[in-house]
Protein backbone atom coordinates (compact mmCIF):
# COMPACT_ATOMS: atom_id res chain seq x y z
CA UNK A 1 0.00 0.00 0.00
CA UNK A 2 3.01 2.61 0.78
CA UNK A 3 6.05 1.69 -1.21
CA UNK A 4 9.14 4.04 0.13
CA UNK A 5 12.15 3.32 -1.88
CA UNK A 6 15.70 5.30 -0.88
CA UNK A 7 14.13 8.48 -0.21
CA UNK A 8 16.33 10.94 0.20
CA UNK A 9 15.84 14.86 1.46
CA UNK A 10 18.27 17.74 1.99
CA UNK A 11 18.08 20.92 3.16
CA UNK A 12 20.75 22.17 1.57
CA UNK A 13 23.91 21.23 3.09
CA UNK A 14 21.73 18.93 5.98
CA UNK A 15 20.13 15.59 4.74
CA UNK A 16 17.11 15.35 6.81
CA UNK A 17 16.17 11.74 5.34
CA UNK A 18 19.00 9.41 3.79
CA UNK A 19 18.45 6.51 1.55
CA UNK A 20 15.09 5.24 3.77
CA UNK A 21 13.13 2.42 2.03
CA UNK A 22 10.09 0.70 3.33
CA UNK A 23 7.01 -1.12 3.11
CA UNK A 24 3.49 -0.76 4.74
CA UNK A 25 1.25 -3.84 3.59
CA UNK A 26 -2.70 -3.02 3.19
CA UNK A 27 -4.42 -2.80 6.58
CA UNK A 28 -1.16 -2.53 8.68
CA UNK A 29 -0.36 -0.23 11.53
CA UNK A 30 3.55 0.63 10.96
CA UNK A 31 5.33 2.67 13.53
CA UNK A 32 7.62 5.40 12.98
CA UNK A 33 9.65 5.51 15.83
CA UNK A 34 12.78 7.90 16.39
CA UNK A 35 14.14 10.77 18.54
CA UNK A 36 13.39 14.41 18.25
CA UNK A 37 14.77 15.01 14.84
CA UNK A 38 15.33 11.96 13.28
CA UNK A 39 13.62 12.84 9.97
CA UNK A 40 10.13 11.72 11.29
CA UNK A 41 7.79 14.40 9.83
CA UNK A 42 10.30 14.98 6.69
CA UNK A 43 9.38 11.79 5.34
CA UNK A 44 5.64 12.04 6.26
CA UNK A 45 5.47 15.50 4.39
CA UNK A 46 7.02 13.34 1.57
CA UNK A 47 4.66 10.75 1.84
CA UNK A 48 1.55 13.44 1.93
CA UNK A 49 2.95 15.36 -1.26
CA UNK A 50 3.44 18.08 1.16
CA UNK A 51 7.07 18.47 0.03
CA UNK A 52 9.02 16.94 -2.85
CA UNK A 53 12.00 14.04 -1.75
CA UNK A 54 15.68 15.47 -3.31
CA UNK A 55 16.01 11.54 -4.07
CA UNK A 56 14.05 8.57 -4.28
CA UNK A 57 10.52 7.42 -4.80
CA UNK A 58 7.43 7.19 -2.76
CA UNK A 59 4.02 5.13 -4.04
CA UNK A 60 1.30 5.69 -1.33
CA UNK A 61 -2.26 3.48 -2.70
CA UNK A 62 -0.16 2.66 -6.32
CA UNK A 63 0.51 6.35 -7.04
CA UNK A 64 3.45 8.26 -7.05
CA UNK A 65 3.34 11.08 -4.99
CA UNK A 66 5.53 13.17 -6.92
CA UNK A 67 4.21 12.33 -10.73
CA UNK A 68 0.53 12.09 -9.33
CA UNK A 69 -0.10 13.60 -6.44
CA UNK A 70 -3.70 14.73 -6.82
CA UNK A 71 -4.68 10.83 -7.18
CA UNK A 72 -2.14 10.14 -4.13
CA UNK A 73 -3.55 12.42 -2.27
CA UNK A 74 -7.60 11.41 -2.42
CA UNK A 75 -6.35 8.30 -1.16
CA UNK A 76 -4.25 9.88 1.81
CA UNK A 77 -5.35 11.22 5.31
CA UNK A 78 -2.89 13.29 7.00
CA UNK A 79 -2.68 14.61 10.70
CA UNK A 80 0.44 16.63 11.19
CA UNK A 81 1.79 17.12 14.37
CA UNK A 82 0.25 20.30 14.93
CA UNK A 83 -4.13 19.44 14.08
CA UNK A 84 -4.50 22.36 11.06
CA UNK A 85 -7.50 24.02 12.28
CA UNK A 86 -8.99 27.45 11.33
CA UNK A 87 -9.83 29.03 14.57
CA UNK A 88 -12.30 31.35 14.33
CA UNK A 89 -14.14 27.94 12.38
CA UNK A 90 -16.63 26.02 14.29
CA UNK A 91 -15.70 22.38 14.11
CA UNK A 92 -18.79 21.32 11.85
CA UNK A 93 -17.46 24.35 9.22
CA UNK A 94 -14.49 23.16 9.54
CA UNK A 95 -14.99 19.66 8.58
CA UNK A 96 -17.19 20.77 5.68
CA UNK A 97 -15.26 22.85 4.50
CA UNK A 98 -12.18 20.10 4.38
CA UNK A 99 -14.76 17.53 3.09
CA UNK A 100 -15.07 20.28 -0.24
CA UNK A 101 -11.51 20.29 -0.81
CA UNK A 102 -10.58 16.65 0.14
CA UNK A 103 -13.78 14.57 -1.22
CA UNK A 104 -15.28 17.35 -4.34
CA UNK A 105 -17.14 14.89 -5.79
CA UNK A 106 -19.36 14.42 -2.94
CA UNK A 107 -23.23 16.20 -3.28
CA UNK A 108 -24.38 18.44 -0.11
CA UNK A 109 -26.26 15.82 1.50
CA UNK A 110 -23.81 12.97 1.35
CA UNK A 111 -21.17 15.80 2.56
CA UNK A 112 -22.98 16.82 5.45
CA UNK A 113 -23.71 12.90 6.34
CA UNK A 114 -20.08 12.11 6.20
CA UNK A 115 -19.57 15.33 8.24
CA UNK A 116 -21.62 13.61 10.74
CA UNK A 117 -20.27 10.43 10.82
CA UNK A 118 -16.61 11.00 10.91
CA UNK A 119 -17.47 13.62 14.29
CA UNK A 120 -19.13 10.42 15.49
CA UNK A 121 -16.39 7.96 14.83
CA UNK A 122 -13.94 10.68 16.59
CA UNK A 123 -16.50 11.52 19.35
CA UNK A 124 -16.22 14.52 18.72
CA UNK A 125 -20.21 15.76 17.88
CA UNK A 126 -21.22 17.34 21.24
CA UNK A 127 -18.30 20.05 20.27
CA UNK A 128 -19.76 20.58 16.16
CA UNK A 129 -20.99 23.81 17.14
CA UNK A 130 -17.69 25.26 18.95
CA UNK A 131 -15.22 27.40 17.30
CA UNK A 132 -12.18 25.03 16.43
CA UNK A 133 -9.93 27.79 18.67
CA UNK A 134 -11.49 27.34 21.74
CA UNK A 135 -11.63 23.37 22.25
CA UNK A 136 -9.66 21.67 24.14
CA UNK A 137 -6.04 20.09 23.43
CA UNK A 138 -7.40 16.40 23.18
CA UNK A 139 -10.79 17.66 21.42
CA UNK A 140 -8.32 19.77 18.96
CA UNK A 141 -6.31 16.22 18.05
CA UNK A 142 -9.83 14.61 17.56
CA UNK A 143 -10.72 17.17 15.22
CA UNK A 144 -7.27 17.06 13.51
CA UNK A 145 -8.28 13.37 13.22
CA UNK A 146 -11.35 13.68 11.82
CA UNK A 147 -10.41 15.82 9.18
CA UNK A 148 -7.98 12.98 8.30
CA UNK A 149 -10.65 10.73 7.53
CA UNK A 150 -12.78 12.66 5.95
CA UNK A 151 -12.70 11.01 2.23
CA UNK A 152 -12.11 7.57 3.88
CA UNK A 153 -8.46 7.35 2.34
CA UNK A 154 -6.72 4.43 2.23
CA UNK A 155 -3.95 5.26 3.69
CA UNK A 156 -3.79 7.27 6.91
CA UNK A 157 -0.28 9.49 8.08
CA UNK A 158 -0.79 10.55 11.64
CA UNK A 159 2.85 12.38 13.04
CA UNK A 160 2.43 12.15 16.92
CA UNK A 161 -0.81 11.67 17.16
CA UNK A 162 -0.84 11.07 21.31
CA UNK A 163 1.48 14.07 21.80
CA UNK A 164 0.39 16.51 24.27
CA UNK A 165 -2.37 14.71 25.49
CA UNK A 166 -3.60 13.36 28.94
CA UNK A 167 -2.98 9.54 29.96
CA UNK A 168 -6.75 9.51 29.21
CA UNK A 169 -6.95 11.41 26.23
CA UNK A 170 -3.73 8.97 24.72
CA UNK A 171 -5.78 5.42 25.67
CA UNK A 172 -8.38 6.77 23.76
CA UNK A 173 -6.63 7.86 21.05
CA UNK A 174 -4.28 4.79 20.80
CA UNK A 175 -8.22 2.95 20.89
CA UNK A 176 -9.10 4.89 18.09
CA UNK A 177 -6.36 4.35 16.15
CA UNK A 178 -6.46 0.66 16.62
CA UNK A 179 -10.33 0.09 15.54
CA UNK A 180 -9.18 2.30 12.36
CA UNK A 181 -6.10 -0.03 11.40
CA UNK A 182 -7.54 -2.93 8.77
CA UNK A 183 -9.63 -0.70 7.44
CA UNK A 184 -6.92 1.58 6.51
CA UNK A 185 -3.08 1.36 6.46
CA UNK A 186 -1.74 3.31 9.25
CA UNK A 187 1.80 4.76 9.37
CA UNK A 188 2.18 7.13 13.11
CA UNK A 189 5.11 8.55 14.55
CA UNK A 190 6.00 8.55 17.74
CA UNK A 191 9.06 9.16 20.30
CA UNK A 192 7.02 7.80 22.77
CA UNK A 193 8.30 3.74 22.96
CA UNK A 194 5.30 2.00 24.91
CA UNK A 195 3.09 3.33 22.03
CA UNK A 196 4.84 1.26 18.97
CA UNK A 197 4.18 -1.82 21.19
CA UNK A 198 0.66 -1.13 22.48
CA UNK A 199 -0.93 -0.21 18.67
CA UNK A 200 1.65 -0.80 16.54
CA UNK A 201 2.25 -4.75 13.79
CA UNK A 202 5.63 -3.39 12.80
CA UNK A 203 8.56 -0.81 13.86
CA UNK A 204 10.53 1.33 11.63
CA UNK A 205 12.93 2.72 13.93
CA UNK A 206 14.83 5.77 12.39
CA UNK A 207 17.67 7.87 13.64
CA UNK A 208 19.83 10.77 11.89
CA UNK A 209 17.45 10.10 9.01
CA UNK A 210 18.08 6.45 8.38
CA UNK A 211 16.64 3.85 9.42
CA UNK A 212 17.81 1.85 12.37
CA UNK A 213 15.95 -1.34 12.22
CA UNK A 214 12.63 -2.62 10.84
CA UNK A 215 10.97 -5.49 13.02
CA UNK A 216 7.57 -6.46 15.04
CA UNK A 217 7.84 -5.00 18.05
CA UNK A 218 8.28 -8.70 19.90
CA UNK A 219 11.05 -9.34 17.27
CA UNK A 220 13.19 -6.70 18.24
CA UNK A 221 12.69 -7.38 21.84
CA UNK A 222 13.67 -10.86 21.28
CA UNK A 223 16.42 -9.94 19.24
CA UNK A 224 18.14 -7.90 21.58
CA UNK A 225 16.74 -9.75 24.62
CA UNK A 226 20.41 -12.07 24.71
CA UNK A 227 22.59 -8.84 24.93
CA UNK A 228 22.48 -6.14 27.59
CA UNK A 229 20.27 -8.76 29.91
CA UNK A 230 21.79 -9.76 32.61
CA UNK A 231 22.42 -8.45 36.45
CA UNK A 232 24.24 -9.50 38.76
CA UNK A 233 24.80 -8.60 42.82
CA UNK A 234 27.64 -9.70 44.69
CA UNK A 235 28.44 -9.74 48.90
CA UNK A 236 30.25 -6.13 49.67
CA UNK A 237 31.90 -3.80 47.92
CA UNK A 238 34.06 -5.72 45.09
CA UNK A 239 35.30 -5.62 42.00
CA UNK A 240 34.43 -8.75 39.77
CA UNK A 241 34.42 -6.67 36.78
CA UNK A 242 37.48 -8.14 35.03
CA UNK A 243 36.50 -11.60 36.14
CA UNK A 244 33.27 -11.22 34.29
CA UNK A 245 34.62 -9.68 31.11
CA UNK A 246 37.04 -12.70 30.97
CA UNK A 247 34.49 -15.24 30.27
CA UNK A 248 33.89 -15.71 26.60
CA UNK A 249 30.55 -14.51 25.02
CA UNK A 250 30.38 -10.96 27.56
CA UNK A 251 30.87 -8.22 25.89
CA UNK A 252 30.71 -5.69 28.49
CA UNK A 253 30.34 -5.87 32.35
CA UNK A 254 29.63 -2.69 34.66
CA UNK A 255 28.99 -1.68 38.19
CA UNK A 256 25.50 -0.56 37.72
CA UNK A 257 25.34 0.49 41.74
CA UNK A 258 27.38 -0.28 44.77
CA UNK A 259 26.68 -0.45 48.55
CA UNK A 260 28.47 -1.47 51.45
CA UNK A 261 26.85 -4.28 51.60
CA UNK A 262 26.23 -5.40 48.18
CA UNK A 263 27.70 -4.63 44.82
CA UNK A 264 25.38 -4.97 41.63
CA UNK A 265 26.68 -5.74 37.67
CA UNK A 266 25.14 -5.26 34.52
CA UNK A 267 26.50 -7.66 32.13
CA UNK A 268 25.79 -7.51 28.27
CA UNK A 269 26.60 -10.44 25.83
CA UNK A 270 26.96 -11.05 22.61
CA UNK A 271 23.69 -11.86 20.78
CA UNK A 272 22.65 -15.31 21.04
CA UNK A 273 25.33 -16.02 24.29
CA UNK A 274 23.45 -16.83 27.30
CA UNK A 275 26.20 -16.27 29.58
CA UNK A 276 24.56 -17.22 32.78
CA UNK A 277 25.73 -20.22 33.91
CA UNK A 278 29.25 -19.47 33.04
CA UNK A 279 29.08 -15.64 35.01
CA UNK A 280 27.32 -17.74 37.62
CA UNK A 281 30.31 -20.70 37.99
CA UNK A 282 32.95 -17.99 37.85
CA UNK A 283 31.46 -16.05 40.36
CA UNK A 284 30.67 -19.01 43.00
CA UNK A 285 34.28 -20.66 42.27
CA UNK A 286 35.77 -16.93 42.22
CA UNK A 287 35.05 -16.63 45.82
CA UNK A 288 32.27 -13.73 45.63
CA UNK A 289 28.82 -14.23 47.20
CA UNK A 290 26.91 -14.08 44.63
CA UNK A 291 23.03 -13.02 45.77
CA UNK A 292 21.09 -12.17 43.03
CA UNK A 293 21.13 -13.54 38.79
CA UNK A 294 18.40 -12.51 36.75
CA UNK A 295 17.97 -11.48 33.27
CA UNK A 296 17.24 -8.26 32.58
CA UNK A 297 14.30 -7.82 29.73
CA UNK A 298 15.21 -4.80 27.65
CA UNK A 299 11.79 -2.70 27.25
CA UNK A 300 11.59 -1.01 23.69
CA UNK A 301 12.82 1.99 24.81
CA UNK A 302 16.03 0.47 25.98
CA UNK A 303 16.20 -1.21 22.51
CA UNK A 304 15.69 2.12 20.73
CA UNK A 305 18.14 3.62 23.38
CA UNK A 306 20.81 0.86 22.72
CA UNK A 307 20.11 1.07 18.76
CA UNK A 308 20.40 4.46 18.54
CA UNK A 309 23.59 5.24 20.63
CA UNK A 310 24.91 2.56 19.03
CA UNK A 311 25.11 4.25 15.70
CA UNK A 312 26.23 7.29 17.25
CA UNK A 313 28.97 5.55 18.62
CA UNK A 314 30.24 3.27 15.24
CA UNK A 315 29.95 7.24 13.77
CA UNK A 316 32.17 8.35 15.91
CA UNK A 317 34.33 5.92 15.40
CA UNK A 318 34.25 6.38 11.61
CA UNK A 319 35.08 9.96 12.45
CA UNK B 1 -12.14 22.35 -15.54
CA UNK B 2 -15.36 21.68 -13.44
CA UNK B 3 -13.20 20.51 -10.41
CA UNK B 4 -10.74 24.06 -10.99
CA UNK B 5 -14.19 25.65 -10.06
CA UNK B 6 -15.26 24.01 -7.50
CA UNK B 7 -12.14 23.94 -5.56
CA UNK B 8 -11.98 27.40 -6.33
CA UNK B 9 -15.02 28.37 -5.10
CA UNK B 10 -14.57 26.31 -1.95
CA UNK B 11 -11.02 28.15 -1.15
CA UNK B 12 -12.59 31.35 -1.93
CA UNK B 13 -15.53 30.90 0.44
CA UNK B 14 -13.27 29.55 3.37
CA UNK B 15 -11.05 32.72 2.94
CA UNK B 16 -14.05 35.03 2.90
CA UNK B 17 -15.40 33.24 6.00
CA UNK B 18 -11.69 33.76 7.51
CA UNK B 19 -11.94 37.79 6.60
CA UNK B 20 -15.90 38.06 7.60
CA UNK B 21 -15.67 35.96 10.52
CA UNK B 22 -12.36 37.96 12.17
CA UNK B 23 -12.89 41.84 12.84
CA UNK B 24 -10.63 42.48 10.23
CA UNK B 25 -13.50 43.06 6.90
CA UNK B 26 -15.79 44.83 9.00
CA UNK B 27 -13.09 46.94 10.17
CA UNK B 28 -12.42 48.05 7.22
CA UNK B 29 -15.23 48.41 5.49
CA UNK B 30 -16.37 50.81 8.75
CA UNK B 31 -13.53 52.58 7.84
CA UNK B 32 -13.47 52.63 4.25
CA UNK B 33 -17.37 54.26 4.79
CA UNK B 34 -16.56 56.64 6.97
CA UNK B 35 -13.05 58.21 5.12
CA UNK B 36 -15.24 57.53 1.63
CA UNK B 37 -17.80 59.48 3.35
CA UNK B 38 -16.34 62.11 4.49
CA UNK B 39 -14.81 63.00 1.07
CA UNK B 40 -18.15 62.48 0.02
CA UNK B 41 -19.46 65.40 1.82
CA UNK B 42 -16.33 67.30 1.20
CA UNK B 43 -17.03 67.14 -3.04
CA UNK B 44 -20.36 67.80 -2.65
CA UNK B 45 -20.28 70.73 -0.56
CA UNK B 46 -17.30 72.35 -3.18
CA UNK B 47 -19.41 71.15 -6.08
CA UNK B 48 -22.13 73.28 -4.73
CA UNK B 49 -20.30 75.79 -3.62
CA UNK B 50 -18.65 76.04 -7.72
CA UNK B 51 -21.88 75.64 -8.97
CA UNK B 52 -23.42 78.52 -6.88
CA UNK B 53 -20.25 80.88 -7.27
CA UNK B 54 -19.89 80.64 -11.59
CA UNK B 55 -23.94 81.29 -11.09
CA UNK B 56 -23.18 84.67 -9.84
CA UNK B 57 -21.26 85.98 -12.25
CA UNK B 58 -23.08 85.60 -15.90
CA UNK B 59 -22.50 82.68 -17.78
CA UNK B 60 -21.51 79.73 -15.43
CA UNK B 61 -18.50 77.63 -16.29
CA UNK B 62 -19.51 74.06 -17.53
CA UNK B 63 -19.76 72.10 -14.36
CA UNK B 64 -20.51 68.53 -14.60
CA UNK B 65 -21.14 66.28 -11.93
CA UNK B 66 -19.32 63.35 -12.99
CA UNK B 67 -16.31 65.16 -14.05
CA UNK B 68 -15.87 67.92 -11.64
CA UNK B 69 -17.12 65.58 -8.41
CA UNK B 70 -17.63 61.82 -8.68
CA UNK B 71 -14.35 61.56 -11.45
CA UNK B 72 -11.92 63.05 -8.26
CA UNK B 73 -13.53 61.44 -5.92
CA UNK B 74 -13.07 58.10 -7.15
CA UNK B 75 -9.22 59.42 -7.88
CA UNK B 76 -8.76 59.65 -3.89
CA UNK B 77 -10.56 56.71 -3.11
CA UNK B 78 -8.16 55.05 -4.95
CA UNK B 79 -5.57 56.73 -2.31
CA UNK B 80 -7.53 54.69 0.09
CA UNK B 81 -7.54 51.57 -1.96
CA UNK B 82 -2.96 51.60 -1.47
CA UNK B 83 -3.56 51.86 2.50
CA UNK B 84 -6.29 49.90 2.92
CA UNK B 85 -5.93 46.37 0.80
CA UNK B 86 -2.43 45.51 1.76
CA UNK B 87 -4.68 44.80 5.55
CA UNK B 88 -6.61 42.45 3.55
CA UNK B 89 -4.26 40.60 1.87
CA UNK B 90 -1.74 40.20 4.88
CA UNK B 91 -3.13 37.51 6.10
CA UNK B 92 -3.75 35.44 3.46
CA UNK B 93 -0.55 33.01 3.49
CA UNK B 94 1.07 34.26 6.24
CA UNK B 95 -0.99 32.87 8.76
CA UNK B 96 -2.01 29.55 7.11
CA UNK B 97 1.88 29.54 7.28
CA UNK B 98 2.37 30.42 11.05
CA UNK B 99 -0.24 28.40 12.25
CA UNK B 100 0.34 25.31 10.45
CA UNK B 101 -3.16 25.14 8.39
CA UNK B 102 -0.92 24.99 5.22
CA UNK B 103 -0.09 21.72 5.30
CA UNK B 104 -4.01 21.27 5.15
CA UNK B 105 -4.56 22.89 2.01
CA UNK B 106 -1.10 21.67 0.73
CA UNK B 107 -1.87 17.85 1.59
CA UNK B 108 -5.16 17.73 -0.01
CA UNK B 109 -5.88 17.06 -3.61
CA UNK B 110 -6.22 20.72 -4.66
CA UNK B 111 -3.60 22.18 -6.88
CA UNK B 112 -1.34 25.11 -6.04
CA UNK B 113 -2.90 27.43 -8.79
CA UNK B 114 -6.04 26.32 -7.37
CA UNK B 115 -5.54 27.38 -4.29
CA UNK B 116 -3.72 30.72 -5.20
CA UNK B 117 -6.90 31.45 -7.38
CA UNK B 118 -8.98 31.04 -4.12
CA UNK B 119 -7.63 32.65 -1.95
CA UNK B 120 -7.25 35.66 -4.70
CA UNK B 121 -10.38 35.49 -5.25
CA UNK B 122 -12.24 35.48 -1.71
CA UNK B 123 -9.45 38.83 -1.18
CA UNK B 124 -11.04 40.22 -4.20
CA UNK B 125 -14.84 39.59 -2.78
CA UNK B 126 -13.76 41.60 0.40
CA UNK B 127 -12.72 44.27 -1.59
CA UNK B 128 -15.66 44.31 -3.84
CA UNK B 129 -17.77 44.45 -0.57
CA UNK B 130 -15.76 47.84 0.47
CA UNK B 131 -16.35 49.18 -3.04
CA UNK B 132 -20.36 48.36 -2.68
CA UNK B 133 -20.00 49.86 0.55
CA UNK B 134 -19.06 53.34 -1.22
CA UNK B 135 -21.90 52.80 -3.84
CA UNK B 136 -24.40 54.26 -1.21
CA UNK B 137 -23.09 57.95 -1.57
CA UNK B 138 -23.26 57.34 -5.32
CA UNK B 139 -26.40 56.49 -5.18
CA UNK B 140 -28.05 59.06 -2.76
CA UNK B 141 -26.55 61.29 -5.94
CA UNK B 142 -28.85 59.90 -8.51
CA UNK B 143 -31.95 60.98 -6.52
CA UNK B 144 -30.48 64.45 -6.50
CA UNK B 145 -29.45 64.91 -9.54
CA UNK B 146 -28.99 63.56 -12.95
CA UNK B 147 -25.43 61.82 -12.88
CA UNK B 148 -24.36 59.81 -16.23
CA UNK B 149 -23.75 55.99 -14.83
CA UNK B 150 -21.40 54.76 -17.25
CA UNK B 151 -18.85 56.95 -16.32
CA UNK B 152 -19.17 55.46 -12.73
CA UNK B 153 -19.34 52.09 -13.79
CA UNK B 154 -15.88 52.31 -15.95
CA UNK B 155 -14.13 54.51 -12.75
CA UNK B 156 -15.51 51.33 -10.47
CA UNK B 157 -13.99 49.01 -12.78
CA UNK B 158 -10.90 51.01 -12.78
CA UNK B 159 -10.77 51.11 -9.18
CA UNK B 160 -12.00 47.11 -9.09
CA UNK B 161 -8.76 46.58 -11.45
CA UNK B 162 -6.58 48.66 -9.51
CA UNK B 163 -7.24 46.95 -6.01
CA UNK B 164 -7.05 43.41 -7.30
CA UNK B 165 -3.58 44.47 -8.73
CA UNK B 166 -2.65 44.80 -4.83
CA UNK B 167 -4.47 42.40 -3.48
CA UNK B 168 -2.01 39.96 -5.93
CA UNK B 169 1.04 41.77 -5.25
CA UNK B 170 -0.15 41.12 -1.33
CA UNK B 171 -0.82 37.76 -1.79
CA UNK B 172 2.41 37.13 -3.23
CA UNK B 173 4.28 39.20 -0.48
CA UNK B 174 2.09 37.31 1.92
CA UNK B 175 3.48 34.04 0.72
CA UNK B 176 6.95 34.99 1.34
CA UNK B 177 6.57 35.04 4.88
CA UNK B 178 5.11 33.42 8.00
CA UNK B 179 4.92 37.05 9.91
CA UNK B 180 1.65 39.00 8.90
CA UNK B 181 2.71 42.51 9.76
CA UNK B 182 5.35 42.09 7.49
CA UNK B 183 3.73 41.27 4.88
CA UNK B 184 1.53 44.04 5.31
CA UNK B 185 4.11 46.11 5.17
CA UNK B 186 6.05 45.28 2.81
CA UNK B 187 3.00 45.63 0.43
CA UNK B 188 2.20 48.82 1.06
CA UNK B 189 5.75 49.93 0.21
CA UNK B 190 6.18 48.40 -3.41
CA UNK B 191 2.30 49.21 -4.00
CA UNK B 192 3.32 52.61 -3.09
CA UNK B 193 6.67 52.69 -5.57
CA UNK B 194 4.18 51.60 -8.22
CA UNK B 195 1.75 54.43 -7.64
CA UNK B 196 4.76 56.70 -7.49
CA UNK B 197 6.92 55.86 -9.90
CA UNK B 198 5.39 58.09 -12.76
CA UNK B 199 7.06 60.75 -10.25
CA UNK B 200 10.32 59.49 -11.57
CA UNK B 201 9.19 59.59 -15.29
CA UNK B 202 10.02 63.70 -15.73
CA UNK B 203 13.72 63.11 -14.65
CA UNK B 204 14.12 60.04 -15.97
CA UNK B 205 14.86 61.03 -19.66
CA UNK B 206 13.27 60.29 -23.07
CA UNK B 207 13.86 56.69 -22.73
CA UNK B 208 13.17 55.55 -19.32
CA UNK B 209 10.61 58.04 -18.43
CA UNK B 210 8.00 56.56 -21.09
CA UNK B 211 8.39 53.29 -19.13
CA UNK B 212 8.30 54.60 -15.63
CA UNK B 213 5.13 56.31 -16.13
CA UNK B 214 3.80 53.00 -18.11
CA UNK B 215 4.66 50.82 -14.84
CA UNK B 216 2.56 53.23 -12.75
CA UNK B 217 -1.19 51.88 -11.66
CA UNK B 218 -2.42 55.45 -11.11
CA UNK B 219 -1.49 55.88 -15.29
CA UNK B 220 -3.87 53.93 -16.08
CA UNK B 221 -6.60 54.45 -13.62
CA UNK B 222 -7.22 58.20 -14.83
CA UNK B 223 -8.94 57.36 -18.55
CA UNK B 224 -10.94 54.38 -16.14
CA UNK B 225 -12.52 57.79 -14.56
CA UNK B 226 -12.97 59.50 -17.59
CA UNK B 227 -15.09 57.19 -18.42
CA UNK B 228 -12.60 55.19 -21.05
CA UNK B 229 -12.16 51.36 -20.87
CA UNK B 230 -8.92 51.28 -23.14
CA UNK B 231 -7.15 47.87 -24.10
CA UNK B 232 -4.61 49.43 -23.03
CA UNK B 233 -4.98 49.65 -19.47
CA UNK B 234 -6.75 46.89 -19.01
CA UNK B 235 -3.91 45.07 -20.51
CA UNK B 236 -1.62 46.12 -18.24
CA UNK B 237 -3.82 45.49 -14.85
CA UNK B 238 -4.94 42.37 -16.04
CA UNK B 239 -0.86 41.24 -16.70
CA UNK B 240 0.00 42.65 -13.39
CA UNK B 241 -2.22 40.43 -11.96
CA UNK B 242 -1.43 37.36 -13.48
CA UNK B 243 2.05 38.23 -13.03
CA UNK B 244 2.04 38.25 -9.27
CA UNK B 245 -0.35 35.52 -9.36
CA UNK B 246 2.29 33.47 -11.00
CA UNK B 247 5.15 34.85 -8.50
CA UNK B 248 2.86 33.62 -5.89
CA UNK B 249 2.79 29.96 -7.23
CA UNK B 250 6.27 30.33 -7.85
CA UNK B 251 6.66 30.90 -3.87
CA UNK B 252 4.79 28.50 -2.36
CA UNK B 253 6.33 26.26 -5.11
CA UNK B 254 9.99 27.02 -3.71
CA UNK B 255 8.94 26.85 -0.38
CA UNK B 256 8.01 23.45 -0.67
CA UNK B 257 11.46 22.65 -1.71
CA UNK B 258 13.22 23.93 0.63
CA UNK B 259 10.43 22.84 3.47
Amino acid sequence: MIEVQNLTKRYGPFTAVDDVSFRVERGEILGFLGPNGAGKTTTMRVLTGYMPATDGKAMVAGYDVFTHPIEAKQRTGYLPETPPLYPEMTVRDYLTFVARIKAGALRRAERDARVQQVMRTTRIDDMAHRACGKLSKGYKQRVGLAQALIHEPEVLILDEPTAGLDPKQIMETRDLIRSLGGDHTIVLSTHILPEVAQTCQRVVIINKGKVVAVDTPENLTHQLKGSASLYVQVEGRTSAVEAIQDIPGVRRAFISDQHDAYTGYEIESEPNHDVRRDVARVLVTGGWGLIELRPMRMSLEEIFLQLTTNEQAEEARHG
Amino acid sequence: MGNLVRNVTAIAGKEMRGYYGSPVAWVLMGFFAVVFGYFFNVYLNFFVDQAMRGGQFGAPPPMHVNTDMIRPLLANASVLVLFMLPMITMRSYAEEKRSGTIELLLTSPVTDLEITLGKFLGAVSVYAGLLAVSLIPILILFSLGDPEWKPILSGYLGLLLLGSCFLALGLFVSSTTANQVIAGGVTFVVALMFWIINWLADSAGPTFGPILNYLSVTQHFDDFGKGVIDTTHLVFYLSFIAFSLFLTLKSVDSERWRG
